[in-house]
């Protein structure tokens, strides 16, 4: 049968035209290397140049006590505690690195006033699961613990994520409720990475179209599970749709494009928060496909994903 | 978008940007969108402000890269990098020296906001004309009066060559060329005469031959031929070598009901589904297409009673038989094909 899908954005399937060169549809596990180098973030000096942003690199202790690099991004001139954000970046758990997408929450920073903490957790498939999730979650241990030492309000402390940064900062806030650690005043989920079984309606209608499609979806979860992908034994902190109890979250933030794959695992998971008392807040845009923020910012459908996400970041965690 | 083509650029430098400027800006054009969703791609492809202004009735409008409009009363438009017609003037504003694709970016919006407008004519420009030309939709005259604007002269026989925005081109044909939108995303539209040699480039699909004002139907062959190439084994594919067949599958509707194809991907799901079903249409009995899958004659007949089974005919038992799993296999190949979502430009270059 052939396949019946929603379409893109006008705006956005333009913008395909150049995307679809620096990030095709479907990655195979012969494409990693050609995506870590086509998805590697810009220099972060050029795009700190001209913010009142000051950036200090430091080395935490990550899964297993390795070496793990932080940058805290903070706002110029301000001294004392300020809320504060641990952002876990997007590439599919294979590639990307702590800066990038990063000019999309910088604005927490300059406008905000919030200080952001951005960890370089180490890649499948070279470190599969557990490194992924517990580098981050040492990396929300440190910043709580260092919190007076960063000027950072431990009352205020926000994870966010895209992509699969959004599954693991969806990870880390259920690590955080079942390891009593640090306590989370919210979680910003942008399209996020939640379900390794592939089994939605909406996974089966992205195949070699758009940005992140099926294969790419399964190339990534197996580079991070490898064997076990699908099956009965993985961990909700990795793939937090498998979590069986979704109660005594913190507020969640969902955003996602309709015309991707991660569509219906993002709705069924602010369903399930709901269903179990909890706070979440879900949109869904028309004509998006995956992470349009990200490759078209300038376009009239990411401009109003920016909008409703910085609104809602806004209102947890200002002055 | 003017980072990503900066990443494109550094990933493979004989990538051509400018094709993808053109079809970004055709698929605007196709989606209808409005002066701001126009200049705001013209922005962010270029990487600096875009604007516009028109006379009657007065109106100016200036867009950043990140699509944010902006206040202030309009510059005059920059010299060099603005373009005036129909009283229309959009301009990009560039300091300093002009990058590489600043001209494209400007010819493209002012064609776009035209247009959008109402104010001039899709074939002022002589680009489009090969759109028209490649339109079966179009009147006759007015594709004859297109083809003779590219060069195309009545009688003649020519070939429509498709590619993906993304082909490597070792060797480009001087001929008319264009970025023409399709079903399957913007195409790569060239036209050759009838007996052009080979041309060293992939993925590509060659159509039939035909006289000007049936280039619509070689063009739609192309499309059918690129969409069967499979690189790296097959980087290009050739019309002429499928005959007639080419012809039924360029007017299948794209979701037409299709049982045998659904039956046969369901073989294909093995891993050794499409080397055997392949070898099977292409040989004349079961020991050469056991020789073509390279497994012994045994192994292949158990396949072939296996495929029997799920097809719910046997492919070997009579011509149309064959003729049914030849159609289905090239329908699947259709159907599955990945030629048009592989633009990773660097993959195979060292």
């Amino acid at each position: 049968m052939s396949v019946t899908r929603p379409g893109f954005d006008p705006e956005l399937k333009a913008g395909l035209a150049v995307v679809g060169g620096v990030f095709p549809p479907t990655i195979t596990p012969d494409l990693i290397g050609f995506m870590r180098r086509s998805y590697a973030s810009p220099p972060i000096e050029e795009t700190l140049r001209a913010k009142a942003i000051e950036r200090s690199d430091h080395t935490i202790a990550g899964h297993g006590g390795d070496a793990v690099a932080v940058s805290v991004l903070r706002p110029a001139g301000l001294s004392d505690a300020r809320p504060g954000v641990l952002f876990v970046h997007s590439g599919g758990l294979m590639f990307g690195d702590r800066f990038s997408g990063a000019d999309l929450v910088l604005a927490w920073v300059e406008t905000l006033g919030a200080v952001l903490v951005t960890v370089e957790y180490r890649l499948a498939p070279e470190h599969p699961d557990p490194y992924p999730r517990e580098d981050c979650y040492a990396a929300l241990e440190w910043v709580a613990a260092n919190a007076q030492r960063l000027g950072v309000r431990r009352d205020r402390l926000l994870v966010a994520g895209a992509s699969s940064g959004g599954g693991l900062a969806a990870g880390m806030a259920l690590a955080a409720r079942d390891r009593g650690g640090p306590a989370l005043c919210g979680q910003v989920l942008d399209y996020p990475m939640l379900d390794d079984r592939g089994v939605t309606a909406s996974t089966g209608q992205f195949d070699g179209v758009g940005v992140w499609d099926r294969v790419s979806n399964e190339t990534g979860w197996t580079a991070l599970l490898g064997d076990t992908r699908g099956g009965p034994d993985v961990s909700p902190y990795a793939a937090p749709a498998r979590a069986l109890d979704l109660g005594g979250l913190p507020p969640a933030f969902i955003d996602v494009g309709a015309a991707e794959i991660f569509r219906d695992e993002a709705i069924a998971y602010a369903g399930r928060i709901w269903a179990a008392g909890g706070d979440a807040e879900l949109h869904v845009w028309s004509g998006g496909f995956h992470a349009f923020d990200i490759f078209a910012p300038h376009t009239g459908l990411a401009r109003g994903m920016v909008r409703a996400r910085d609104a809602w970041v806004e209102k947890v965690l200002a002055d | 978008m003017q980072e990503l083509l900066g990443r494109l650029s550094a990933l493979d430098p004989g990538a051509s940007l400018g094709l993808r400027v053109i079809a970004c800006f055709d698929e605007l054009v196709v989606g209808n969108v409005n002066s701001r969703a126009l200049l705001s791609a013209a922005a962010s492809l270029a990487g600096c402000n875009a604007g516009y202004c028109q006379d009657l009735p007065s109106r100016t409008m200036r867009v950043t890269p990140r699509g944010e409009l902006v206040d202030e009363p309009p510059v005059a438009p920059p010299a060099g990098s603005s373009a005036t017609a129909d009283g229309l003037t959009v301009w990009i504003e560039r300091s300093g020296p002009a990058h590489a694709n600043d001209a494209i970016i400007l010819e493209r919006l002012a064609l776009s906001m035209r247009i959008r407008h109402g104010r001039g004519r899709r074939d002022l420009d002589s680009r489009r004309a090969l759109g028209l030309v490649l339109d079966r939709a179009v009147p006759v005259e007015d594709r004859r009066t297109a083809a003779t604007r590219l060069g195309l002269a009545p009688g003649t026989r020519h070939r429509v060559v498709a590619a993906p925005l993304f082909a490597v081109w070792d060797e480009h044909p001087t001929a008319a060329e264009d970025v023409v939108p399709t079903p399957y995303g913007p195409i790569h539209a060239l036209v050759v005469p009838h007996d052009h040699p080979p041309i060293a480039a992939g993925p590509i699909g060659v159509g039939v031959a035909t006289t000007v004002e049936h280039l619509p139907r070689s063009f739609r062959t192309a499309v059918v031929a690129l969409r069967l190439c499979a690189p790296p084994e097959t980087p290009a594919v050739d019309a002429d070598h499928y005959g007639g067949l080419i012809g039924l599958l360029a007017d299948l509707p794209p979701d037409a009901d299709q049982p045998d194809v659904d039956a046969l991907a369901e073989v294909m799901v093995a891993p050794w589904g499409p080397p055997t079903v392949d070898a099977l249409v292409r040989a004349g009995s079961v020991r050469q297409a056991a020789r073509l899958a390279g497994v012994h004659h045994s192994t292949l007949q158990q396949r072939l009673d296996g495929i029997g089974d799920t097809l719910g005919f046997d492919p070997f038992d009579d011509g149309i038989s064959r003729t049914r799993l030849g159609i289905a296999y090239l329908a699947w190949r259709l159907r599955t094909s990945r030629v048009l979502d592989l633009p990773a430009p660097g993959r195979s270059r060292p």
